[in-house]
């Protein structure tokens, strides 16, 4: 298909050429570490698959306690291909928020956050925060029992946070306990609030990428590599792994649709053997190691503050990492990255078959 | 006699019948033998079509592969579109090219 009027159009009306230019000259180099470049632009199409299947789901989805329920049933049972849409949403956020950590500890383990590069590090840190926020908020859409008895505990958990917990506490669930207004509070903030701050950032990080470059791991930084130009060859390579991608997203959701439970009853007991979502799990498995009461203090309140100590110092690990800064070999946070990376694994594997 | 026989059934067969349903698992996946083979059959087409994209992406990227090693894609020429001019050369040659 040959569009050169409309290209000449564009062209009288606006000067791209400097765009092109940019394009043009883009290179990326080539090493055996290349690989996980492509996780950023997995987790990109992925976040447009989630745009798209949600707004098909907010067609039909009612935000109330009383009919939430309801209409998940009647878009699964229902509507054409219905099931098929939710099932996408569903596994399109679990396969995010795994390549999230992917890149999250493919840029730690590789130092890629090193300067320049802290607002990256940064950027992407606070858009995996908000990807596990919107998780989190969508579980609750479902308003069956699992999902309810789940956001309970994670919204109580942070209320054990000392002096802001409370504060948080009441402002998730928008009154004491997990009620319809927490439910219609969850949908805003999954619709509205968390979708603008995933596109802003997401735009900033992306720009930030084509500012700096793309990074090089310091054990490769002296050597002449090889440089691909990004376009065409990098985009096709993306394009083809984003196939292989929706491949598999659109065979799991075919193949394991998730369940449906029965609908949330405040006032019935905590179902048996609940288990977060995954990338709760290790949170989940931390808060279990810590006894009731420590020295005369609530462990739960203790086990808060240390996990939250705990992902402060990974989220502030650029300004921590001097020698990375200035271009040495830092072995020492080497181990901290898999410590972190070993902590994560064993204690969701734990999690999940405890 | 009829009715006591009718609310005896009604009530020991039908009645738990409602809270046997209610407990069911709602189904979240066609559960029609002939609506699942059609969703299979369209996965396996659907592999197919990946794939095939892939195949042609992967012949479009050797080709493009090809040509930058030939040096061939760093000329601004674009095929049927006359060569710049060099200086001093008027174009006489090239009129109606």
């Amino acid at each position: 298909m040959n569009c050169q009027k409309l290209k000449d159009w564009f062209d009288e009306r606006y000067d791209t050429s400097a765009l092109k230019k940019f394009a043009g000259e883009k290179l990326v180099p080539s090493h055996r570490h290349d690989l996980w470049y492509y996780t950023g632009g997995i987790i990109v199409f992925l976040f447009s698959i989630q745009f798209i299947t949600g707004m098909m789901l907010a067609f039909y989805y009612v935000p109330h306690a009383d009919f939430a329920h309801k209409s998940i049933i009647e878009i699964v049972t229902k509507l054409n291909m219905g099931w098929f849409f939710r099932s996408l949403h569903h596994w399109g956020s679990q396969l995010t928020i795994f390549f999230l950590f992917v890149h999250l500890f493919a840029v730690l383990l590789l130092k890629s956050y090193r300067k320049p590069r802290e607002l990256l590090w940064f950027s992407g840190f606070i858009l995996l925060g908000i990807a596990v926020f919107f998780g989190l908020s969508g579980y609750l859409l479902l308003w069956d029992e699992r999902a309810f008895a789940a956001v309970r505990v994670a919204t109580g958990g942070s209320g054990a946070l000392p002096i802001v917990g409370p504060f948080i506490k009441a402002f998730l669930r928008g009154g004491i306990d997990v009620t319809g207004e927490t439910l219609t509070r969850f949908y805003a903030f999954h619709v509205s609030i968390l979708p603008l701050a995933t596109v802003f950032l997401m735009v900033l990080h992306v720009l930030l990428v084509q500012v700096h470059g793309m990074s090089v791991p310091l054990s490769l930084k002296e050597k002449n590599l090889p440089q691909t130009p990004f376009f065409p060859n990098v985009v096709y390579k993306d394009m083809a792994v984003w196939l292989v991608v929706l491949g598999v997203t659109v065979t799991i959701a075919t193949l394991f649709p998730p369940e449906i439970g029965q609908k949330a009853d405040p006032l019935a007991p905590t179902p048996e053997n609940i288990k977060p979502e995954w990338y709760f799990l290790f949170l989940f498995q931390t808060l279990k190691l810590f006894p009731g009461e420590i020295l005369g203090l609530n462990g739960e309140t203790i086990a808060i503050l240390l996990i939250t100590a705990g992902i402060f110092a990974l989220f502030i690990l650029p300004l921590l990492d001097r020698k990375s800064r200035l271009g040495e070999k830092s072995t020492l946070f080497t181990l901290i990255g898999v410590v972190y990376l070993l902590y994560f694994l064993i204690m969701t594997l734990i999690g999940y078959l405890s | 006699m009829k009715l006591a026989v009718f609310l005896i059934f009604m009530i020991f067969f039908k009645v738990p019948l409602l809270w046997g349903q209610a407990k069911q698992a709602i189904e979240v996946f066609p559960s029609t033998p002939f609506y699942q083979y059609i969703i299979y059959e369209n996965l396996a087409i659907f592999w197919i079509a990946i794939i095939g994209l892939i195949v042609i992406i992967r012949m479009k990227l050797r080709e493009i592969e090809r040509v930058q090693k030939l040096g061939l894609d760093k000329t601004d020429h674009r095929p049927g579109v006359p060569l710049p001019l060099e200086d001093g050369e008027n174009g006489g040659d090239r009129e109606g090219f």
